[in-house]
């Protein structure tokens, strides 16, 4: 599917999709925050922001309405994975409450998947609590399957899926090269439980 | 997504394999964590090195060169260098931002709580205060941090801090108190019961941290610094609960009886709950505890209405004064009711766990254990779970006289075999090095290389089976994985000794490449646990069920192959024992040449025909398995293209890569498990596409009740219900799960459910699909006229946990008619 034929309403097609700029930190950066913390029970820090946006601002999306306002974003990374894999990964999604259910995160998802495929990604991960029906349902309608159930994965105790969506044959069995090996320790706290890094660490990996 | 920002404050979890043993002190283990991270140049790490280095810091002014380089940049340009990790900015915090900064402090806020702990308390808030603290303490069992729960409480506080340097300063004072300001007797009643429930706190910690634990997945070890009195030894705890008592009695004569009584309950309850939770407590004496603790807890539950909250006593001011670098959260509140819940299960999981020290020396009955209670909803807290694990990692349960996974391989594979004939271990090696050893000390040597390395396999299996359930199924990946490479590391030894079984001439007492055989079903029965836990968990979709069964259906009918196969070997040797037997009393020739010594040919025989009924009943249950999963995959392979399921375009992803993610666990293992592509296509859709069936013949064989696919789906569904009446028959104790036996019989029962459930829905479908032959008209592509909801049903997947489901490893759909006119268009 390409960014265009995405299926989606009217209202979907009357806002805008821009790219993030890194030089226009001041003009989005601040209701991206803003629209994100709203569904957060603690905020990020500008960082965690800063941290995305300054190396993958390009797979960044915001839908803008005619006035400009930000209605939804997404923000992602895509880098190399210690499973050897090239990984997106879907860090943040939002949607203002008002203009929910009308296929806006869907195109924000789906220009952020060709943005990854662009990028040569092999494959396209997220976590969303178990409870979280409208992020499932959307991401699943889109190719995603669950990989695993990760038990209190949130400080607040609550469970998630982790979500996968492979986009090249052969990610299965892509192996990390012995470069790659030797940095795992510190990819590991270096991914934290942003990514999978936190519970991930299984005992015989 | 939505991730909570400060998760990573905390301490990072540590790999199971990294932890160590009971070292009796949470804190001091804490403390090893960061070191362990400082020792690795972690970037937490280098924050700590900087401190170090304080005292030795030059002072440079580098203002000038600072202002050159950031003459440079752009106004708002970011500079970012490499060592600035997602780690590090998750941990970052904002200064003067009120939900980050920890030492923000709103206008007139005071940073200490102003809370006289001192103040004398009514008998009513003494109650109230203990229940709120159990609630507490609850909440901190199922995975909340000290700091949101307990160390919230002011009085936990004032014991805590300033650590005491004798126990004796541990009260809700330091140094000089005025008389009028000297606690009375309901204060101490109160300092017993927090210094006894803090001593609790450091027992669980030890006992939880001795084990496989995840930090904060599982629980949160984090003490904060705080020294849960780690070197005062129980008795002094007991000592004041006890003098406590006392002085309620004889001094408190006033009070009313009700509530002394009450209090005097609670205060027994945490004696009991004490030495329930003493990390000394011998083994055979675990059983002796538990129910005196669930009699009081009745007690509990009765008065608690006569407490008075104080909610004043409980601050998240506190957690400013923590060692963490985490801004204050909230206080985590459980209601009473669902805490004391939360207690009672704790009290019955431990209860449950305490059996284990009662079970026959049996690593399968072991097994059948820990898979039952591994399942048992509510899935046992962290602490049930340690507890569970200490009894079976107890030196008393593993130092048995054969290896753990021996036993497990004879009465698999080797009962009464030449092999494991206890003589072989006692010959000794030629003094002559050049001479060849006799080959039964060759047996035995190659038992004990193999032995020796299957040991790990088998601990990680049972460490598997000790994990919450989320866990247990990842594991088993890896787990697998490892019993994989085990399977290839035997094939060599398994040579080997049929090698010297050949020399020996004893080819027809021994199952052919016995080691092998034996890790290889029991890497089978992994996956086909993995497989179901799936489904249990909700990981597949509904149109990834007839896959996903099938699958299931594959592994485990490979898996009845060689079960079959060993069976008939023990009946060979039931029979060759009968015929010696019968010959040598006619001829009375010597006895077998290697029938072991030291065993009579009862013995023997009573041996292998224990083997062959355990066997049967193997063989039963993994007939039921086999043939539950092939006619449910039926099923739904049916309901797939009758439309019944919803089945997503899913714009970015194609059936290959989705087949190839399902099946990553399991691509690597050798032999191979996982069908190619085409193959499983083939198996999953034998009409074509599900949406554009290109074989005409599908409207008719659907439509008709006697074809082709509905035949399978009866046919397995019969031979399922046959599997479990067999292995119901034969019962708990043949399965080698005597000790668990209500449990065992309860997961057949649900099995058979399953069955007969499967069986409504098949009824349900087939009496609509009658009128498919007007859909085969239209030939494939026709847009699904005549389908879904138009046949006049709908199919309803039960959900997990919602007991809709007899058995949540077995998704039976639910037939429900569709309103006609009202029920078109909602759902697929
Ligand atoms: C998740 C979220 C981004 C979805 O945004 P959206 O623009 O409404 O999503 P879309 O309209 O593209 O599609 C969502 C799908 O879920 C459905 N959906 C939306 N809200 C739903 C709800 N409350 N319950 C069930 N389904 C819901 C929509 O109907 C649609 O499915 P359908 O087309 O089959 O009907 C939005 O709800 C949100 O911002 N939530 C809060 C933040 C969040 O949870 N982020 C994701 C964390 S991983």
């Amino acid at each position: 599917m390409s960014a265009t034929d995405a299926p989606s309403t009217a209202s979907a097609d009357e806002l805008q999709y821009v790219q993030y700029e890194g030089d226009k930190e001041e003009l989005y950066l601040p209701a991206i925050r803003q629209l994100i913390s709203k569904d957060l029970s603690e905020p990020y820090s500008i960082y965690v922001y800063r941290y995305f946006l300054y190396q993958w601002g390009n797979l960044c999306y915001m839908a803008l309405d005619s006035d400009k306002a930000l209605i939804g974003v997404i923000v992602c990374k895509l880098e190399p994975h210690r499973s050897g894999t090239h990984r997106g990964y879907i860090a943040m999604l939002a949607v203002r409450e008002t203009h929910r259910g009308k296929g806006i995160a869907t195109k924000l998802v789906s220009l952020a998947i060709e943005g990854m495929v662009a990028g040569d990604a092999d494959e396209v991960v997220l976590e969303t609590e178990v409870t979280n029906t409208a992020s499932l349902k959307l991401y699943e309608r889109l190719g995603f399957l669950r990989s695993k159930r990760l038990h209190r994965y949130y400080l607040n105790g609550n469970t998630a899926f982790r979500l996968v969506l492979y986009l090249k044959e052969g990610t299965a069995t892509k192996r990390a090269d012995d470069a790659m090996r030797a940095m795992e320790g510190d990819r590991v706290v270096g991914d934290t439980q942003m990514e999978e890094g936190r519970y991930d660490r299984e005992q015989f990996a | 997504m939505a991730q909570d920002p400060l998760r990573a404050n905390t301490t990072p979890s540590e790999d199971a394999a990294g932890i160590a043993h009971v070292d009796g002190s949470g804190s001091a283990k804490h403390v090893r964590h960061v070191e362990r991270h400082a020792e690795a140049g972690l970037p937490m790490r280098q924050a700590l090195k900087q401190q170090h280095k304080i005292a030795e810091t030059q002072i440079h002014d580098i203002t000038e060169k600072f202002r050159t380089a950031a003459g440079a940049l752009a106004v708002g340009q970011l500079v970012k260098d490499e060592y600035f990790t997602l780690f590090e900015s998750i941990t970052a915090i904002e200064i003067m931002d009120p939900k980050m900064d920890s030492g923000f402090l709103q206008p007139g806020e005071t940073v200490e709580e102003s809370y006289d702990a001192l103040a004398p308390l009514l008998p009513e808030e003494v109650i109230g205060i203990m229940d709120q603290l159990l609630s507490y303490e609850m909440a901190w069992h199922t995975g909340y941090p000290l700091s949101q729960t307990l160390f919230t409480s002011v009085y936990i506080d004032k014991l805590l801090y300033p650590e005491s340097r004798v126990f004796e300063e541990a009260q809700f004072y330091r140094g000089f108190v005025p008389d009028d300001k000297r606690p009375g007797v309901l204060l101490e009643v109160l300092r017993a019961y927090c210094l006894a429930l803090i001593k609790c706190c450091d027992f669980v910690i030890a006992k939880i941290v001795g084990r496989d634990y995840y930090e904060e997945e599982d629980f949160c070890t984090h003490t904060y610094n705080r020294v849960l009195f780690v070197q005062v030894p129980m008795d002094v705890f007991q000592r004041e609960l006890n003098a406590a008592m006392e002085r309620l009695v004889e001094e408190e004569t006033d009070m009313d009886e009700v509530l002394r009584n009450a209090l005097v309950t609670r205060l027994e309850f945490r004696l009991d709950m004490l030495t329930a939770l003493d990390l000394e407590c011998p083994i055979e004496r675990l059983q002796k505890y538990w129910p005196t603790i669930l009699k009081s807890l009745t007690l509990i539950d009765e008065t608690h209405h006569l407490g008075e909250p104080v909610p004043d006593a409980f601050s998240t001011k506190i957690q400013r004064r923590l060692a963490s670098t985490v801004p204050p959260r909230p206080i985590v509140e459980l209601d009473f009711k669902d805490a004391f819940q939360k207690l009672r299960q704790l009290c019955d999981d431990c209860v449950e766990a305490t059996r284990f020290a009662a079970l026959p020396v049996d690593p399968l009955e072991y097994q059948s254990f820990l898979w039952s209670y591994a399942s048992r909803t509510p899935a046992p807290l962290p602490y049930s779970r340690a507890y569970l694990s200490t009894i079976l990692f107890h030196p008393n349960t593993l130092n048995t006289s054969m290896s753990v996974p021996l036993m497990d391989l004879r009465t698999l594979l080797l009962p009464a075999s030449p092999i494991l004939d206890q003589s072989n271990w006692t010959l000794s090696p030629p003094r002559d090095i050049l001479m060849p050893k006799p080959p039964r000390l060759q047996l035995a040597l190659l038992i004990d290389e193999f032995t020796e390395r299957a040991g790990q396999n088998y601990i990680d299996l049972w460490t598997a089976l000790g994990q919450n359930r989320c866990r247990l199924r990842r594991m088993l990946g890896h787990v697998i994985l490892g019993w994989d490479q085990l399977c290839q590391d035997t094939a060599a030894v398994d040579e080997d000794l049929m090698r010297v079984v050949h020399d020996m001439g004893i080819e027809d007492e021994v199952f052919p490449f016995p080691l092998t055989t034996w890790v290889y079903h029991k890497k089978l029965w992994m996956m086909e646990k993995m497989v179901l836990l799936g489904f249990e968990q909700d990981i597949y979709f509904p149109d990834e069920f007839a896959g996903m069964y099938h699958f299931l259906s594959e592994i485990s009918s490979g898996r009845r192959t060689i079960l079959f196969r060993i069976q008939a070997h023990i009946s060979d040797r039931i029979y060759a024992l009968q015929d010696h037997r019968t010959t040598s009393k006619s001829t009375s020739t010597s006895p077998p040449p290697s029938n072991p010594q030291d065993q009579p040919a009862t013995q023997q025989s009573q041996d292998l025909h224990d083997a062959h009924t355990y066997l049967t009943s193997l063989l039963h249950e993994a007939t039921a398995t086999t043939a539950l999963a092939a006619a449910l995959s039926t099923f739904y392979i049916i309901t797939l293209y009758l439309r019944l399921l919803p089945y997503p375009i899913r714009p970015f992803s194609t059936e290959l890569l989705r087949h190839e993610l399902r099946m990553k666990p399991f691509l690597t293992l050798q032999p191979p498990e996982v069908q190619a592509f085409d193959e499983s296509v083939k198996s999953l859709q034998p009409y074509g596409p599900y949406l554009e069936p290109d074989d005409k013949r599908v409207w008719r064989e659907l439509g008709d009740k006697e074809g082709l696919l509905w035949r399978v789906v009866d046919e397995r569904l019969k031979e399922a219900k046959e599997g479990l009446q067999g292995l119901k028959k034969g019962g708990a104790g043949v399965a080698r799960a005597g000790g668990v036996q209500a449990e065992w019989e309860e997961e057949v029962k649900r099995g058979l459910k399953s069955c007969v459930a499967l069986g409504v829905a098949v009824a349900g479908v087939k009496g609509v699909v009658g009128a498919l032959a007007e859909v085969g008209r239209d030939g494939g592509g026709h847009g699904g006229k005549g389908l879904g909801e138009d046949l006049g049903i709908r199919l309803e997947i039960p959900g997990i946990g919602e007991g809709k489901r007899y058995s949540e490893g077995w998704v039976v759909g639910k037939v429900g008619k569709v309103d006609k006119g009202k029920g078109k268009g909602k759902g697929k």
